[in-house]
Order: C-alpha cells, then sequence, then structure tokens
C-alpha cells in the first residue's frame, strides 16, 4: 500500500495545509494540484511581465517552511506547481528535483496566451524512479499527480488499465482537497465542516484505494462527501485521460470505519489524442454593480440603462437586475434590488471610459443612486478553449537536476 | 409532497470551459429509483429555465445523475457575464427548487 495526500486543490488553497499533512500521520507522497483552466490564465499574464515567473509562487512558500521537514520524513512531494515554468520552479529547491516538461504546445497555437496539453502519470512516475524526492510538472491531468506515484511504487506497467483507473479515481477524489472531506458538501448541516482536514488516498498493488484523512483532523470522509466529489466536473461515464479511460460507473464505494473504500473500478484504453487547454486574451472587461431601492425599481433600472447607452454605446453590455427587494422592507438592504452592468470589449479605452460614464451619473440619475463598489480601469479577460491533438506530436520528458 | 429537491438530493456543480456540470445523487436505492425516473432532462430545464442544451448521464453505482450544460458559461470562467461564471452554485439552486416528492423517501 502506498499512502498519498493532498495539500492543495487550487493555487491559493490553505497555505498551512502542506504541513497540517507532513506532521498529522504517516504519508508516502504528498501531492498538491494548483492549475485550474483560470490558472493557467493567470500564470500566463505573469509570465509575460516577467519571463522567469509562470509558476505557483505559493507552492515555493510551502517549500520554504517545509521541505526541510518532507525531505526527514522520507515523504515525497509532487505537484503541477510548475505552472508553465517547472524548470523555473524546480531549480529554486534544494532537493533533488525532478520536473516533466513538454505540455507547452504555444509554438503550435501561436494565437494563444497559453497552450498546453494535459500530460499524464507517466513522466511523473518517471522522475519518482529515478529518485527525485520533489517532483514538479507543468499541466498534467490532476490525477495523475496520484496515478504517478503509484504506478511507479508498484511497477504498473501502461496497459494494467483497471489499475490505472483505480487511481485516477483516488486522484479524482483527492485532487479538490477538502471537497472530498466535507467541504462544499450539500449535507454540511450533518457534519463539522469547520476546518475539514486534507484528504489521503491508500493505494493498493491492484489499484483499490482507501480515502481517509489524518486522525484528529476535522470534516468527514463518508459515501456521501465522496460522491460528491466523485460528480465534480465530469461529463460523461467514460471519464477520458491520458493514460487511461475510467468508467465512473463501475465505480464501488463502501463505508470503511477509517474512511471509504473505493474498489471495482474498470479502465479501458484512452483516446488517441490529447486535450489542450488554450487561453486567448479575449478583450478588455469592467463592471458595477446599482443598488436601487424602494420604489419604481424597473422604471430606475431602465433610467441608467438608457443614460449608459447614452453615453458609451450599447456595444458589448450585458445587465442584470436582480430583484432582491421587497416591498414594504424593515431594513434598507432588503429594499434594495442589485443592477449588474459588464462591458466586454475589444477596446482597452472604451472598458476605462465605462467607469468614467458610470460615475458621472452619481448626481443625475434615480433617486437613491449609489454603487456597490466603485469601478476599476477594466481588466483584460481570457477565453477558454478546448483543442486535441496527436499524441505524436508531443513530447513529453521527465527531467532530473 | 412538495418539498426541496435537496431535503433528499446533494448536489455538486463546477465548470469546464463553456460548459456546466451538475452531479445530483441520493441516499438509498428507492430514492435512486424516484429520482431517476423523476429528474429527466426535460425536468431539469423546467427547474433550471436557464439551461438550454443538456445531457444526461445515470451512475446508478453511485446513486447519482450528472447533467451537462452545454454553453451555459458562454466562453468559460474567465470571460462570463453570468452570475456565478463557474457554476459553482448551480446543484445549490436546484436542490431549492420545490418539487413533489414521495412522501414514504421524506
Amino acid at each position: 500500500m502506498i499512502r498519498i495526500g493532498n495539500a492543495s486543490g487550487f493555487y491559493g488553497d490553505r497555505l498551512s495545509a502542506m504541513r497540517e499533512q507532513l506532521e498529522g500521520g504517516e504519508l508516502d507522497v504528498l501531492t498538491g494540484d494548483y492549475l485550474a483552466e483560470l490558472t493557467m490564465l493567470i500564470l500566463g499574464r505573469d509570465r509575460m511581465r516577467d519571463s522567469s515567473l509562470g509558476y505557483a509562487k505559493t507552492f515555493l512558500r510551502q517549500m520554504e517552511d517545509c521541505l526541510a521537514l518532507a525531505l526527514d520524513r522520507g515523504v515525497k512531494i509532487v505537484v503541477n506547481a510548475g505552472g508553465l515554468n517547472p524548470e523555473g520552479l524546480a531549480r529554486k529547491l534544494d532537493a533533488k528535483v525532478g520536473y516533466v516538461t513538454g505540455d507547452d504546445l504555444k509554438a503550435r497555437f501561436p494565437e494563444a496566451l497559453t497552450a498546453n496539453a494535459y500530460l499524464g502519470a507517466w513522466e511523473i512516475a518517471e522522475c519518482l524512479r529515478q529518485g527525485a524526492q520533489v517532483v514538479v510538472t507543468g499541466r498534467v491531468t490532476d490525477a495523475s499527480l496520484v496515478v504517478g506515484p503509484a504506478a511507479a511504487h508498484f511497477g504498473w506497467a501502461r496497459d494494467d488499465w483497471d489499475r490505472l483507473a483505480g487511481a485516477t479515481v483516488a486522484g479524482h477524489v483527492l485532487e479538490c482537497g477538502t471537497q472530498a472531506t466535507g467541504g462544499n458538501y450539500s449535507f454540511f448541516t450533518e457534519i463539522d465542516v469547520t476546518r475539514p482536514g486534507f484528504p489521503i488516498a491508500e493505494v493498493d498493488e491492484d489499484g483499490s484505494s482507501l480515502i481517509t484523512k489524518h486522525d484528529g483532523t476535522g470534516g468527514a470522509v463518508t459515501v456521501d462527501t465522496v460522491t460528491a466529489q466523485l460528480l465534480y466536473e465530469i461529463g460523461a461515464p467514460e471519464y477520458l485521460g491520458p493514460d487511461v479511460t475510467t468508467h465512473f460507473d463501475t465505480i464501488r464505494l463502501q463505508e470503511h470505519e477509517r474512511g471509504v473504500r473505493i474498489s471495482g473500478v474498470k479502465g479501458s484504453p484512452p483516446p488517441e489524442t490529447l486535450k489542450v487547454c488554450l487561453n486567448m486574451l479575449g478583450g478588455f472587461r469592467n463592471s458595477t454593480t446599482f443598488v436601487l431601492t424602494g420604489l419604481d425599481v424597473e422604471a430606475k433600472a431602465e433610467l441608467v440603462r438608457r443614460q449608459l447607452r447614452d453615453a458609451i454605446g450599447d456595444e458589448g453590455l450585458t445587465w442584470t437586475l436582480a430583484r432582491t427587494d421587497q416591498a414594504d422592507a424593515a431594513t434598507e438592504e432588503q429594499a434594495s434590488a442589485l443592477l449588474h452592468v459588464t462591458i466586454k470589449t475589444a477596446d482597452p479605452k472604451r472598458a476605462k471610459g465605462f467607469s468614467r460614464a458610470a460615475i458621472e451619473l452619481a448626481l443625475a440619475s434615480y433617486p437613491g443612486f449609489h454603487v456597490t463598489a466603485p469601478p476599476s480601469d477594466g481588466t483584460p479577460f481570457g477565453v477558454y478553449k478546448a483543442a486535441y491533438v496527436n499524441r505524436d506530436e508531443v513530447s513529453a520528458k521527465a527531467v532530473l537536476l | 409532497m412538495k418539498r426541496p429537491l435537496g431535503t433528499v438530493a446533494g448536489a455538486r456543480s463546477g465548470d469546464k470551459g463553456g460548459d456546466a456540470n451538475l452531479g445530483v445523487w441520493v441516499r438509498s436505492d428507492a430514492a435512486f429509483e424516484w429520482l431517476n425516473g423523476f429528474l429527466t432532462v426535460e425536468k431539469l430545464k423546467e427547474l433550471l429555465p436557464e439551461a438550454q442544451d443538456v445531457s444526461r448521464y445515470e451512475l446508478p453505482n453511485l446513486r447519482a445523475l450528472n447533467f451537462v450544460l452545454h454553453g451555459l458559461l458562454g466562453d468559460g470562467v474567465a470571460s462570463s457575464t453570468r452570475f456565478d461564471p463557474q457554476a459553482k452554485a448551480l446543484g445549490e439552486w436546484l436542490r431549492g427548487r420545490e418539487v413533489e416528492i414521495p412522501e414514504e423517501l421524506l
């Protein structure tokens, strides 16, 4: 059995989770997911400003605090915090570090700000086989952070479909951290989720696993909390990945005294193509929210719409009126509706001019005019697209420093 | 009896590019038999009128249904002007809708 923990479900997750997982009990490997579709865009903008950046900076802070502790305890660290610059991050760490590269396909998709293929588990496994204490990757599938260490530990073959699928399910449960242990859980009133602990998968040689967490941590691991996370961000029951197709309709969950057993998972060969995460710069956006209180809410909204349209034109404006107001309300807040307006435009000057136009209404519009927060100068926004490429167009590599 | 769906069902939702996914599960075999018959694509669209192009998948082993709401989020989280651009609370919205639930499940 190999104990694989998770200490991060996104870039910005609980900073102390790494230490909590290392000090809370036994572990063999500690993983962390830092990359969402949106994160790739944020890192892409970091990289535009400074080409030495492009990785998750919070992971470096965690390593300053915890790398010695992890090495001391013999716990290996496997994270995708490398983002767009795994080598740059790897070179900042004082340990035997391996990194995974080859996911960056910007040369193939020059129109994109970021273009990264979802790599799989085998380069992670290769780094570990070569003795890496820390493995840093860029865009790999989230579940690969668990599949790679399990495959290296047990010496799985590339066509061990059921084993790979079993570990993929464990990885899917772990990839969002505390969402597996009672965080964001529909039946949250039934358990104490004040500070849920981070999850651990004890993976067996056959790919089955026990989902658990350290003793004394908050939250709970139950069939319901694990089911909730299994349903997160999935599509058809055939869950396509770079290493295996995992059949979610074969998963069996069983309550266990220390958590939940996952077994029975069937796998089959993966698709011929790899998915690519593309982020393009879409233009510029800006928004504000007008508060409409008391009488004539619809007419007040109509006046603001007319005024803003006259000032900057109608193109690219999206309006929503949230009728959160109640008639004859006992508090001012309950008497108020919210009128949201967003502008999306190719022209940064127009996004900035939106602010000025909205604020110039302050003494010249509906009675009770105010906004929840003043509009900013506007920010660039990204457009996400998935693309697919043949496997032979991607050369993933494991590099040991 | 007319009760919020969330009385018997849990849900979790999220984004994949411009699509939203919405998983709904219940906690007994009897409840799944009911849910599977009740929560069709048409019923989901009736309860969440913002949903248009919807795929539905059954996961009886998890007593769950998974819906993909295509195009709900436009060009994805960074560009969407939707109130909840990552569809994080779509499931809780659905759980709050009142539906006719068999009395023996309550």
